[in-house]
C-alpha cells in the first residue's frame, strides 16, 4: 500500500512542499530511499526504525521504498523523520481510517521515539501557510516559535506515540494557543547608554546615526568605550514591528541560532570576529546557503571592532549589500535571497599604537604607518559611513555637570520622534530613512541656503574634504534638523554635520 | 637649455664621476672660488682641477659627458653650477656648496629672496596649521624654502604651494620619489615652483643625503624657521647650519614638557628669535607687516574662541561645558570656526586656537 505524507524542506528562507511516498510490498526486505536525500535524510532509516521499535510499533519486514517528491531538489537535515514515519505506519497499515492529506509533519526522531525541534520552523510555517496549509504536528521544542503564528492549528508533541495517539483520536493535542508580539519579550539587553560616562560627543553622534538610520564609525584609543557604546545601539532603536520580528525571527530560525523565548524580540546585535570570512559574512555553504552575518544583523546593528583587521574581501564584499540591503548568494545547491538590512558600526583605533591625538599619551607610529593603516578601509566602503566620530578619553573629572549621563529610554524618545518626520516625509516612496536617500530626494528635501552653500564650499576648501563626502553630510544635516524637530536645514545643522567628517581629513 | 663652457664642463665632470670621486671633485671645484681674488674660472683651470683627482687615470671623455648633458634634457631638467650667474649667492658663500644643483621647474624662483620653513615629520595639529599659515603669508614675498616630507615640510609646501613660491630641496635624483607616496606632490611642486637636488638624475636616497640636503636649504635661505623639533630631530642640523652660516634662526614656541617642541624652546632659549606669525619674520627684516583683517565672528563663536585661547588646547565637551553651550552646539561652532582658521582640531575631540 502506498501512502502519501506532507513535509517541508528549505530553501533559503523559503519553504518547499515535499511529498514523502512510502509504498510498503511483499518481498525480500529491503530499505530504500529515493528523490535526493542528502545524508541525513538517507541515515532517517536507522533513526525511524529504532524509534518504531522503541515506540512499541512494528518495523515492517518487507520492502520499503520512501520517495521524496518533487525529485529535483536537494533534501536535507533531518527534519523529515516524522514524515517518514507517520507515512511508514500508515503503508504498513498501522493507522487506519485516519486522514493525513491536510497535515504537515515536521521534525527530527530520537532512537527512543522522542521528538527533537528542527531549525528553521518557523519559516517553514510561514510559507506553508502560504501555500494554504492550516495544520501542522511539530516538535514541543519548537512550540514557543511557533506560537507567533496565527491563524493554524499547531499541534506540539513529545513524541511519535503522542502523534499517534493523537492521529488515532485516543489522546487529542489540544492546539497551540496564538501569542501575540511584545516587543523586548526578555529585556536581556543590559547595556543602556546612562552606564557610558562622559563621551558626549559619541553620544550624540550615535544618536544622530539611529534617527537617521546612518552607518557610523568610531575612532579611538583601546579602553575607551567603543564596544560599550555600539552595544548601546539597540536600546535606541525604535521598537521592532510584528512584522519586522517575524522576519528577523524567519532568519535566525534558519541560522538555527534562535533562542530561548522563540521569537526575535529586540533588535540583533552581531558582533563577527575580525577573522570571519566572506562565508561567514554574507552567507553560503557547501550544500544548504545558509544566512551570513549581515542577514542575521537584518533590523539590527553588525558591529566590526578593529575594523582594519578584517580581511579586505569580507569588508568589501559587504558594499552591495549596504546599498541594497539584501545579498544574493548562489551556490550549486541553489540562489537564495537574504535579507540584510542592517546598520553598519564599525570601531577602530586611530593608529596602529592607537595613541594619536591622544592627550596623555605618546603616539610612536611614523605618519607612514598611519596611513598604511587607514588605509586597509577603502574609500568606497568608507562612503558608506556617514558619520566619523572620535571617542576619546576625557577625564571624568573633566566634565562635572555631566555626571548624569541620559538614559537610553530618554535618547529613544528624541530618536522615535525624528524617524515619525522621517516616516512622514517619505510616506510612500520606498524609503524610511534620510540614509536611503537617493539623488531625487535630495533634491527634493534637502534644499540647502545659500548660506548653507557656503558653509560646504567653505568645508571643501578648508577642511580639504572629498567630494563624495558632499551628500554624505547634507543626509546628517538632514537627520539633525529632524532632531531638533526644523523643517529646513540651517547653517548650524550643517556645521554640526561637517565635524562628523573627521576620517576625511585624516585619511 | 645653453649651457656656457666653464658650464658644460662642470656638469659634465660631476655627471661621470662616481660617488667617491664626486666628493673629492665637489671641493676642488668650490676651491677654484676664491671670493677675494675675484679671478674668472675658465675651463682649463676646471679640467685641471678634475686631473688632480682624477690622478693617473683619464678623464671621461667627452662624448659621455656629453651624453650626460643630453640625458637632462630629456628629464626636462636645468642645471645651475657654480659659475652660472643664478646659482644663489648664498648657497655660493657656504663652506662646501654643491658645484651643481639640478632643478626642475620654475628657475627664475632662484633669483628671488628666499626663507626656509621647516619642522619634524610628528608635529601637534596647532603647529602644522599655524605653519601653514605663515608659509602661505611669507610666501607673498619671500620663495619659500624646504625638503619633501610629512609634518612640517607638508605644512609650508601646503601653505605656499598656491602661490607658487616655493622650492623643495630633495636628498635624491629628481626622477625619483621617496618614500613613492610623494610622486604626485612632487611633480605638483615642479609644476608650480621647484624642485631643486645636488644629486644627478638616478642617484637614489641615502642616509647622509637628508643631512647633507639640510645644508642646502639653510644655505639658500636668508633665515629658517623651525615649525617643531624634539631634542634630538635632525630637523636641528638644519638650525645648525643656519647658525653656521650666520643666517637668522626663529623657532615656534612649544609647551613646556611637549617632547615635540623641546628643540623648538632650546633654540629660543639660546637666542634665536620667537616667532607665532609671519609678522615676526618681516619685522625682523625690516618690513612693513599688514594687520590681519578682522573675521566677523557670531557671538557664540567669540566666546568659544575666548574659552579656548584662555585655556590652550581643549575637549570639545568641557568647552561645552565652560561655556554653557550645549554639546553639538559647540561641535558645530567649532567647525566654523576651524572653517575660519581660527581653530584647529588636535585629535581626540580637542581643539585649540591659533
Amino acid at each position: 500500500m502506498i501512502a502519501k505524507v506532507t513535509c517541508y524542506a528549505l530553501q533559503g528562507l523559503e519553504g518547499v512542499p515535499v511529498e514523502v511516498e512510502t509504498d510498503v510490498c511483499k518481498g525480500i526486505p529491503a530499505y530504500e530511499m529515493v528523490g535526493l536525500p542528502d545524508t541525513a535524510v538517507k541515515e532517517s532509516k536507522e533513526r525511524v526504525r529504532s524509534a518504531l521499535k522503541n515506540s512499541g510499533l512494528l518495523f515492517p519486514m518487507n520492502k520499503i521504498t520512501v520517495n521524496f517528491a518533487p525529485a529535483d531538489i536537494k533534501k536535507e537535515g533531518a527534519a523529515f523523520d516524522l514524515a517518514v514515519a507517520v507515512s511508514l505506519l500508515k503503508a504498513s497499515e498501522q493507522l487506519v481510517g485516519v486522514d493525513l492529506t491536510e497535515t504537515v509533519f515536521l521534525g527530527e526522531l530520537a532512537l527512543g521515539g522522542e521528538l527533537r525541534p528542527i531549525a528553521g520552523l518557523l519559516p517553514i510555517l510561514i510559507s506553508a501557510k502560504g501555500h494554504g496549509y492550516t495544520r501542522f504536528v511539530i516538535p514541543a521544542g519548537n512550540a514557543r516559535e511557533a506560537a507567533f503564528l496565527g491563524g493554524a492549528q499547531i499541534y506540539p508533541a513529545h513524541s511519535l506515540s503522542e502523534v499517534l495517539a493523537h492521529l488515532r483520536g485516543e489522546m487529542p493535542i489540544p492546539p497551540l494557543a496564538t501569542v501575540t508580539f511584545v516587543p523586548h519579550l526578555q529585556g536581556k539587553n543590559s547595556a543602556d547608554l546612562k552606564y557610558v560616562k562622559g563621551q558626549p560627543v559619541a553620544r550624540r553622534a550615535l544618536e544622530i546615526a539611529v534617527a537617521g538610520g546612518h552607518n557610523v564609525l568610531l575612532v579611538g584609543p583601546p579602553g575607551t568605550g567603543k564596544t560599550m557604546l555600539a552595544r548601546c545601539l539597540p536600546t535606541i532603536m525604535p521598537d521592532l514591528t510584528f512584522e519586522e520580528a517575524l522576519e528577523i525571527t524567519k532568519i535566525h530560525s534558519v541560522a538555527g541560532v534562535l533562542g530561548e523565548e522563540g521569537i526575535v524580540s529586540e533588535r540583533p546585535f552581531r558582533t563577527p570576529h575580525h577573522t570571519a570570512t566572506v562565508v561567514s559574512m554574507c552567507g553560503g555553504g557547501n550544500r544548504a546557503v545558509h544566512p551570513g552575518e549581515i542577514s542575521l544583523a537584518h533590523g539590527g546593528v553588525l558591529f566590526l571592532d578593529e575594523l582594519p583587521e578584517y580581511h579586505r574581501s569580507a569588508l568589501e564584499a559587504m558594499r552591495q549589500p549596504l546599498e541594497d540591503g539584501k545579498i544574493t548568494v548562489s551556490r550549486a545547491g541553489g540562489t537564495v535571497t537574504f535579507p540584510a538590512r542592517f546598520m553598519l558600526c564599525a570601531s577602530m583605533n586611530p593608529c596602529p599604537c592607537g595613541n594619536y591625538g591622544s592627550a596623555d599619551k605618546i603616539c610612536t607610529c611614523s605618519p607612514a604607518e598611519i596611513r598604511r593603516y587607514r588605509r586597509k578601509i577603502s574609500g568606497p566602503l568608507l562612503d558608506r559611513i556617514d558619520l566619523q566620530v572620535e571617542v576619546d578619553n576625557v577625564s571624568y573629572d573633566d566634565l562635572s555637570s555631566l555626571e548624569m549621563s541620559e538614559d537610553s529610554q530618554s535618547v529613544k524618545a528624541r530618536v522615535d520622534g525624528a524617524r515619525r518626520i522621517q516616516n512622514e516625509r517619505y510616506a510612500g516612496s520606498g524609503i524610511h530613512t534620510n540614509a536611503e536617500m537617493g539623488e531625487r530626494e535630495l533634491t527634493n528635501w534637502c534644499r540647502l541656503s545659500a548660506e548653507g552653500d557656503d558653509i560646504l564650499r567653505a568645508a571643501f576648501e578648508r577642511m580639504q574634504l572629498s567630494a563624495r563626502a558632499r551628500s554624505r553630510i547634507i543626509k546628517v544635516a538632514r537627520t539633525i534638523a529632524d532632531l531638533a524637530g526644523s523643517e529646513t536645514i540651517e547653517p548650524v545643522h550643517v556645521f554640526e554635520a561637517v565635524s562628523y567628517r573627521i576620517y576625511d581629513k585624516l585619511a | 637649455m645653453e649651457y656656457s663652457e666653464e658650464e658644460r664642463a662642470i656638469i659634465g665632470l660631476c655627471m661621470t664621476a662616481d660617488e667617491s670621486r664626486l666628493s673629492v671633485l665637489a671641493r676642488a671645484f668650490s676651491e677654484l672660488f676664491d671670493p677675494l681674488s675675484g679671478e674668472k674660472i675658465c675651463v682649463s683651470m676646471i679640467e685641471k682641477a678634475a686631473k688632480r683627482v682624477y690622478k693617473d687615470e683619464v678623464l671621461p671623455s667627452e662624448a659621455e659627458r656629453n651624453a650626460a648633458i643630453a640625458g637632462l634634457e630629456s628629464h626636462k631638467m636645468f642645471a645651475v653650477t657654480l659659475v652660472s650667474a643664478d646659482y644663489p649667492a648664498g648657497l655660493r658663500a657656504i663652506s662646501d656648496p654643491p658645484p651643481v644643483l639640478y632643478g626642475m621647474g620654475n628657475r627664475a624662483l632662484l633669483r628671488r629672496r628666499k626663507f626656509c620653513i621647516v619642522g619634524s615629520r610628528i608635529l601637534p595639529a596647532w603647529a602644522e596649521q599655524t605653519g601653514r599659515t605663515i608659509a602661505s603669508d611669507l610666501s607673498r614675498r619671500f620663495t619659500i624654502v624646504t625638503g619633501i616630507a610629512e609634518g612640517g615640510d607638508r605644512a609650508a609646501i601646503d601653505g605656499a604651494l598656491a602661490g607658487g613660491n616655493l622650492i623643495c630641496v630633495l636628498p635624491n635624483g629628481l626622477d625619483i620619489a621617496y618614500p613613492a607616496a610623494h610622486t604626485s606632490l612632487q611633480r605638483e611642486v615642479a609644476k608650480r615652483g621647484l624642485l631643486l637636488s645636488e644629486y644627478a638624475p638616478g642617484v637614489k636616497t641615502k642616509k647622509y643625503a637628508f643631512h647633507a640636503r639640510n645644508r642646502i636649504l639653510a644655505g639658500l635661505s636668508e633665515g629658517v624657521l623651525i615649525l617643531a623639533a624634539g631634542a634630538r630631530s635632525g630637523t636641528l642640523i638644519t638650525a645648525h647650519c643656519a647658525l653656521e652660516y650666520g643666517r637668522e634662526l626663529f623657532a615656534l614656541p612649544h609647551n613646556v614638557g611637549a617632547a615635540q617642541g623641546e628643540g623648538c624652546n632650546e633654540m629660543i632659549k639660546a637666542g634665536a628669535w620667537l616667532c607665532t606669525c609671519a609678522g615676526d619674520i618681516f619685522a625682523a627684516y625690516g618690513m612693513e607687516t599688514e594687520a590681519p583683517p578682522r573675521i566677523p565672528l557670531s557671538e557664540k563663536e567669540e566666546r568659544l574662541l575666548a574659552a579656548l585661547k584662555e585655556a590652550g588646547e581643549l575637549h570639545a565637551a568641557v568647552l561645552a561645558e565652560r561655556t554653557g553651550i550645549p554639546v553639538f552646539e559647540a561641535q558645530a561652532t567649532l567647525a566654523s570656526l576651524e572653517m575660519k582658521g581660527l581653530a584647529v582640531r588636535a585629535g581626540g575631540n580637542r581643539f585649540s586656537a591659533i
